[in-house]
C-alpha cells in the first residue's frame, strides 16, 4: 500500500519536471516549480523528516515562487521555440543520469541500521543524545546545533553571503527615487 | 468496528470523491471562472471532509484539537485564495464568457462573446 | 491587492498567527520538529504576505531595510559570538558544557546544552528571516526593463 503513494508520488515527480522543461510560458513553469516543491515536501514527509519538509513547503511552494514571479516582471513572459534538436546535450545528461542510477545501486537500504552513516564515526549519536541533551527529545536538533554545531555556523554564513551576493547584484540603480533598498549596501561594497 | 470508526470511513471516502470531482473539473470545465469553481470545491468539501475524518479517527485528544486548527485555517485561506486569484482576473478585464454556447436562433439579440481564450493576461 | 477588501481583512486576521506559529516553531525545535531554519522561512513568509497584500512601502515600513541589513549579519553575530563565549569561559569553540550556571534554575532559565542550542538557533532565525526578506525586497522593487 505504502508502494502505491511512493510509486504515485515519485511518478507526479517526474511528470512535473518533464513538463517543466516543456513549457514555452514561463507563466506556467513557475507553478508547476511550486507543484513540484509541494511533491518534494509531501515525499519528504512520507521519509519521516518533518523539519525538512515544512522548510521545503515554506521557501519552494512559498518564497520561491514569489520570487521567481518578481522575475517575470523583468524578462518576458514566454521562451522562444527552440529550432533544432541538440543530439551531445541530450546524450551526455542521459549518460550522466545512467551513471549516476548505476551507482546508486550500491547504496544501502533505506533506514538499514548497518548503513555505514549510521556507524561512522560512531554508531552512539541517537544513543548518546537523550543523556547528553539533558533530555532534550529532538534528535535531529540536538546533532544540528551541538553536536555538529560548527557546520550549522558554516551553513548560516552561507546563507549570509546568499544575502549579500544579492544585495551586491540587485541594488538599485541611482536615479530611481524612493526609498533606496540597496544604494547604502552598493557603497558598503564598493568600499570594503 | 465502532460508529466513530465507520463514520470517519464515510468521511474519508466522500472527502476523496469530492476531491476527484473537483479536480476533474479543473481539467474539463471550459473556461476560466467556472474552472474556480472546481478549485473551490477541493479546497473546501475535499480537504474539509477529510480532516473531519480524521478528527473521528483520533476520537478526543489533542490530536483532534490541532486537526480543528488545521480546518479553521483552510478554510479561511483556500477560499480567500480563490477569491483573490478570481477578482485579479476580474480587476484585469478577463470578464467571463457568460455566452459561451450561443444557441442556434437564427437572430440572436445577446452579443456573442467568444471566449478570450487561455493566454496569459 | 489593498483594494480587495476580503484579502486585507483575512491578512489582518491571519497575520498573528503566522507569527506565532513561527515562534513556536523557533523555540520548540528542541521538543518537535523546528528549529531555526524553519522559523526563519515561516516569519519571512508573515513579512511577504503582508508585502503582496499591502503594497512594498507599508511593509518597509514595518521591517526598514536598514534594519534588516543589520539584522542579517546580527544572527551570525549571535552564533559566532556563543562560540566565543564557550571559548572566553576556558573550553572549545561551541563547547556548551561551559554554559553551566545555576542562576535561577528552579525559574526554568536554560542551562549547558539547552542555553547553547537555544542561543545559536535563535541566530540561525534572525539570519534566515532577514535575508529572506532582504531578498524579496531587492526582487520586488525592481521596476519593469523589458
Amino acid at each position: 500500500m505504502s508502494f502505491l503513494i511512493d510509486f504515485s508520488i515519485l511518478a507526479f515527480l517526474v511528470i512535473t519536471a518533464v513538463t517543466i522543461a516543456r513549457l514555452r510560458d514561463l507563466w506556467a513553469a513557475i507553478m508547476f516549480t511550486g507543484i513540484y516543491s509541494f511533491l518534494c515536501a509531501s515525499w519528504m514527509l512520507i521519509l519521516d523528516a518533518p523539519d525538512v519538509a515544512f522548510t521545503e513547503a515554506a521557501v519552494g511552494a512559498g518564497i520561491s515562487t514569489v520570487l521567481m514571479l518578481g522575475t517575470l516582471k523583468l524578462t518576458g513572459n514566454r521562451v522562444p521555440q527552440c529550432k533544432r534538436v541538440r543530439i551531445m546535450p541530450l546524450g551526455l545528461v542521459i549518460t550522466t543520469g545512467l551513471i549516476l542510477g548505476y551507482g546508486t545501486l550500491d547504496m544501502p537500504h533505506f533506514a538499514d541500521p548497518q548503513a555505514p552513516i549510521h556507524l561512522y564515526p560512531s554508531p552512539s549519536f541517537v544513543e548518546r543524545a537523550l543523556h547528553d541533551m539533558h533530555g532534550l527529545p529532538n534528535i535531529v536538533t540536538s546533532i544540528l546545533a551541538s553536536y555538529r554545531g560548527y557546520d550549522t555556523l558554516g551553513e548560516t554564513t552561507v546563507v549570509l553571503t546568499a544575502g549579500i551576493a544579492v544585495m551586491l547584484i540587485l541594488r538599485r540603480d541611482k536615479t530611481s527615487s524612493g526609498d533606496s533598498v540597496g544604494k547604502d549596501s552598493a557603497g558598503k561594497g564598493a568600499t570594503k | 468496528m465502532s460508529v466513530w470508526d465507520l463514520f470517519s470511513w464515510v468521511l474519508l471516502i466522500s472527502g476523496s470523491i469530492f476531491s476527484m470531482i473537483g479536480g476533474f473539473g479543473i481539467v474539463r470545465l471550459p473556461e476560466f471562472y467556472s474552472r474556480m469553481h472546481g478549485a473551490g470545491i477541493t479546497d473546501t468539501m475535499g480537504a474539509g471532509l477529510i480532516v473531519a475524518g480524521l478528527m473521528c479517527q483520533s476520537g478526543l485528544s489533542l490530536t483532534t484539537l490541532k486537526l480543528v486548527a488545521i480546518l479553521f485555517f483552510l478554510l479561511i485561506t483556500s477560499p480567500s485564495s480563490c477569491h483573490a486569484l478570481a477578482r485579479s482576473a476580474m480587476e484585469h478585464s478577463f470578464m467571463p464568457g457568460v455566452d459561451l454556447y450561443p444557441s442556434r436562433r437564427t437572430e440572436s439579440k445577446l452579443p456573442v462573446r467568444e471566449e478570450k481564450g487561455t493566454e496569459s493576461a | 491587492m489593498k483594494t480587495f477588501p476580503i484579502i486585507r481583512i483575512i491578512t489582518k486576521i491571519l497575520i498573528p498567527y503566522i507569527l506565532l506559529f513561527a515562534f513556536y516553531v523557533q523555540f520548540h525545535g528542541d521538543y518537535g520538529p523546528g528549529g531555526g531554519f524553519q522559523a526563519g522561512v515561516i516569519l519571512a513568509s508573515a513579512l511577504i504576505l503582508y508585502g503582496l497584500v499591502f503594497g512594498l512601502h507599508a511593509v518597509q515600513r514595518v521591517a526598514p531595510p536598514r534594519t534588516i541589513e543589520k539584522m542579517m549579519a546580527l544572527g551570525v553575530i549571535l552564533y559566532a559570538g556563543t562560540g566565543f563565549l564557550t571559548m572566553f569561559l576556558g573550553g572549545h569553540f561551541l563547547d556548551y558544557e561551559m554554559l553551566e550556571h545555576d542562576w535561577l534554575a528552579d525559574y526554568g532559565v536554560p542551562a549547558g546544552q539547552h542555553l547553547g542550542i537555544f542561543l545559536v538557533e535563535c541566530g540561525v532565525g534572525i539570519t534566515v528571516t532577514a535575508v529572506m526578506t532582504m531578498i524579496f525586497y531587492l526582487f520586488a522593487g525592481r521596476r519593469r526593463v523589458a
